[in-house]
């Protein structure tokens, strides 16, 4: 980068050029980033074949087909705390803190690689799923006989939902980044991000009590963040679509905030 | 003067490098390493808290059942000879008997009423037979031998015995002979050649019994789980009628006046009820009719609705707080993962294989290791969770007959306690295993996760056939040892996963899982063998 010219630029370009470099070279990225594409794509096509109307009519086609995002988040949450945690695993992280001692500014990087290839391999995986459930939930019985339209990114709440399950993807991943900022340990880290996504949405069916059950699926992570893509029966929501995800984005705030708090005060 | 010199001989045995040996390298390296102890403690912390702290947000049953079943259907749930509450309401055209005798109809039936399309034309557990009953009190003791809509001729007795018999529900005779304390069924497709269907033991049984004939046909129960983790269910109370001809009274039982109600109030109304996720809504004033007896000569027109059989709860109170320890399942995914990978990262495992060159044993010492220890913490934890949240339950009003208070060392508190232990112990030797074939940490605890935890999800999510099949085929099969509800073949209860109902039994669904660590295990062995470390 000797011939980069210096400038006001050059402290953001710098970093982020370093940081996609390590992320595009690391063999892991592009494998996670197939897998993540290829569950999610996978079993949202599985879901809309193996759904049938008449049986389960009152589905909601459009969540339906972007089941996939329940799977596909764990395999981008580990590309993100292997952003943070590879570094640390190969003592890596010492020479880049060395070259980059502004440590608030290294994390933001970070995050913004992160954000773009989730963003991207999101929008592929999400568009898939839904070209799949177009294709295939028609054969499933969710036809115009039935009062089902064939799903459309030109419909409100369709829309809504796609867009947002690309954001639910790229807020997981920056909670994920922000948790193995603050640990540090692959292993720690992963099992906290996706103890996070996982065990809450199996509590939030199960707990006795009417008012925690409710209180779950407006706080935690996943269960409101996934609120984004319901299309229909809204109003029996926990919370809102947009508001559950403004929860996810809160916590993953929170994460890369106390992460790059951590990063800040504590010897790599 | 001379000096031998000895050369230096540690004071070692031979077979130093024995599986002893092995077994004691890996419990000094997982006892040494601080992060891992403190994994292992957190297991055992989280196994044993996170359920009391879901116990803490626990409300008692009618605020569970949110106006469902277990507060609607209260009205009939009786207790029955053991305890236990059962369902008896049916109807009943009887006389009181007293000493040893027979009795015995022609029976043709039972025929489902009115049932609507998309439903059964006769429930297969709607039944029409001859009873003999310590008194019309529900929850009374009993034998009876009945036709059923869809399971050939049954000999029933005290609500959970049930012997299904074979045939189809053509006219047949059936026969019910009491001699003392046992009452014995026979069916015969003529009246003249008799097979004896089975033998009931009622102790106790008064000398003075009400004996007769019985129709009953149990609600129409349909469960469906929607997509995004909705259950729709639907509970449909059903009638169904049934002939008998030919009733005679053998033995010292002489004939009296035949008397016709319902035992009970009912279980069903005719229209829909609502069923949420605990249970459906059902208003007492909305029941079916008590049913109806209409007597020609010798023939009897009997109708009636209800059922005879063990209550089976919607809601098992102690697996959802044991659902808490699934926070202890992560934990040991990620102690059990990074028991192997952590040798990767820092190159220990050239040293291990060095000092152990036979690969093969030193993952079953690993397996060893990490399996007891995960095994310890697991029932630790689970005796603690189980005894605390036991009392809390009880404490709330989930108490007999509907609930039982369960003691730790019954077959099911044992079963939930030992299963917990089992369960975090093969999903350790499942990361082990996931571990050594892909060398990192945060490899092997996604793909444990996504195959032990994320189907639990799934199984919510997706509608009732693949969350079906899954509950089946992945290791979350194993979590079906956390059920404490009784289930029986001759009740049809929504058993879905959303009700925290599991297909397998739990053994068997535990072996499911077993199976999994075997094989994970056994690839893992291969390739630590084949590739280069």
């Amino acid at each position: 980068m000797s011939g980069a010219p210096a400038g006001r630029w050059a402290a953001v370009r710098e970093p982020l050029h370093a940081e996609w470099t390590k992320l595009r070279t690391v063999a892991s990225t592009g494998w996670l980033l197939l897998a993540s594409v290829a569950l999610i794509v996978g079993a949202s096509a599985m879901a809309a074949a193996i759904v049938k109307c008449p049986g389960t009519c009152t589905a909601d086609t459009t969540r339906l087909s972007l089941t996939g995002v329940l799977l596909g988040q764990a395999t981008l949450a580990t590309l993100a705390v292997l952003v943070m945690t590879g570094e640390y695993s190969t003592g890596m992280i010492r020479v880049t803190l060395a070259a980059m001692p502004r440590r608030p500014a290294l994390l933001a990087a970070k995050a913004a690689v992160v954000t773009a290839v989730v963003l991207a391999a999101g929008t592929v995986a999400v568009l898939g799923s839904l070209l799949a459930g177009r294709l295939l939930l028609p054969g499933s019985g969710f036809s115009p006989a039935h009062g089902f339209s064939p799903l459309s990114l030109a419909h409100g709440p369709t829309l809504r939902a796609a867009a947002g399950s690309v954001l639910y993807l790229v807020l997981v991943a920056l909670l994920s980044l922000g948790a193995a900022s603050a640990l540090r340990d692959s292993a720690l880290a992963i099992t906290v991000a996706l103890g996070l996504l996982y065990i809450f949405p199996v509590l939030g069916n199960v707990i006795l009590s009417g008012r925690w059950r409710h209180d779950l699926g407006q706080w935690a992570p996943a269960n409101a963040g996934l609120d984004i893509q319901a299309t229909r029966h809204l109003g029996a929501l926990p919370i809102g679509p947009w508001a559950g995800l403004g929860v996810l984005a809160a916590w993953a705030g929170a994460a890369l905030l106390a992460g790059g708090l951590l990063l800040r005060l504590r010897d790599a | 003067m001379t000096t031998t010199t000895t050369p230096y001989r540690p004071g070692q045995h031979a077979g130093r490098d024995g599986f002893p040996q092995v077994l004691r390298a890996e419990w000094t390296k997982l006892r040494t390493v601080r992060g891992w102890v403190i994994a292992a403690f957190a297991a055992a912390a989280a196994t044993a808290l996170a359920p009391v702290a879901l116990s803490a947000t626990a409300t008692n049953p009618a605020e569970s059942c949110a106006g469902g079943r277990c507060q609607a259907e209260a009205h009939n749930i009786a207790t029955g000879p053991g305890g236990a509450a059962v369902t008896d309401t049916f109807y009943f055209v009887h006389q009181a008997l007293t000493g040893n005798g027979s009795i015995t109809a022609r029976v043709s039936g039972p025929r489902g009423l009115g049932a609507p399309a998309g439903q059964p034309a006769t429930e297969p557990w709607a039944k029409a037979g001859l009873i003999v009953k310590a008194s019309t009190t529900p929850g009374s003791a009993y034998a009876a031998i009945m036709n059923t809509g869809g399971h050939g001729v049954a000999m029933q007795y005290d609500y959970a015995h049930s012997t299904a018999g074979a045939g189809g529900a053509a006219a047949r005779w059936l026969r019910l002979a009491r001699s003392g304390d046992t009452v014995t069924g026979y069916y015969s497709a003529d009246g003249r050649h008799w097979a004896k269907a089975g033998t009931a033991t009622l102790a106790g049984l008064p000398a003075t019994v009400q004996a007769g004939l019985f129709v009953a046909s149990p609600d129409f129960e349909f469960d469906t789980q929607s997509f995004g983790g909705g259950d729709q269910g639907i509970d449909i109370g059903t009638r169904a009628a049934a002939t008998f001809g030919g009733v005679s009274l053998r033995g010292g039982w002489a004939g009296h006046a035949w008397h016709g109600d319902r035992v009970g109030t009912g279980t069903g109304a005719p229209a829909p009820a609502r069923c949420g996720q605990h249970g459906c809504v059902i208003n007492p004033g909305q029941l079916e009719p008590p049913g109806s007896v209409r007597q020609a000569g010798g023939t009897f027109a009997v109708t009636g609705s209800g059922d005879i059989a063990p209550y089976v709860p919607v809601v098992d109170p102690v697996e959802a707080m044991f659902y808490g320890t699934l926070f202890g399942v992560i934990a040991v995914i990620a102690l059990g993962a990074v028991f192997i990978t952590a040798e990767y990262r820092r190159g220990l495992i050239r040293t291990t294989l060095a000092a152990s060159p036979r690969r093969a044993r030193v993952l079953a010492a690993k397996a060893i290791v990490i399996g007891l220890v995960t095994f310890a913490a697991g029932l630790a934890g689970a005796a603690v969770a189980f005894t605390v949240t036991q009392r809390r339950l009880s404490s709330l009003g989930w108490r007999p007959p509907v609930w039982h208070g369960w003691s730790l060392t019954s077959a099911t508190g044992v079963q939930v306690v030992v299963g917990t232990a089992a369960l975090l112990a093969v999903t350790a030797l499942l990361a082990l295993a996931a571990g050594t074939i892909l060398r990192r940490s945060a490899g092997a605890v996604t793909a444990v996760m996504g195959v032990v935890i994320v189907p639990l999800i799934l199984a919510v999510v997706l509608p009732t056939g693949p969350a079906d099949l899954l509950m089946r085929l992945t290791p979350a099969a194993a979590f079906g040892l956390q059920q404490t509800t009784v289930r029986y073949p001759q009740v049809i209860t929504g058993c879905t996963p959303y009700h925290g109902c599991y297909p397998l039994a739990p053994w068997p669904g535990f072996a499911v899982m077993c199976a999994w660590a075997v094989a994970a295990l056994v690839t893992a062995a291969v390739l630590l063998r084949r590739r280069d470390a």
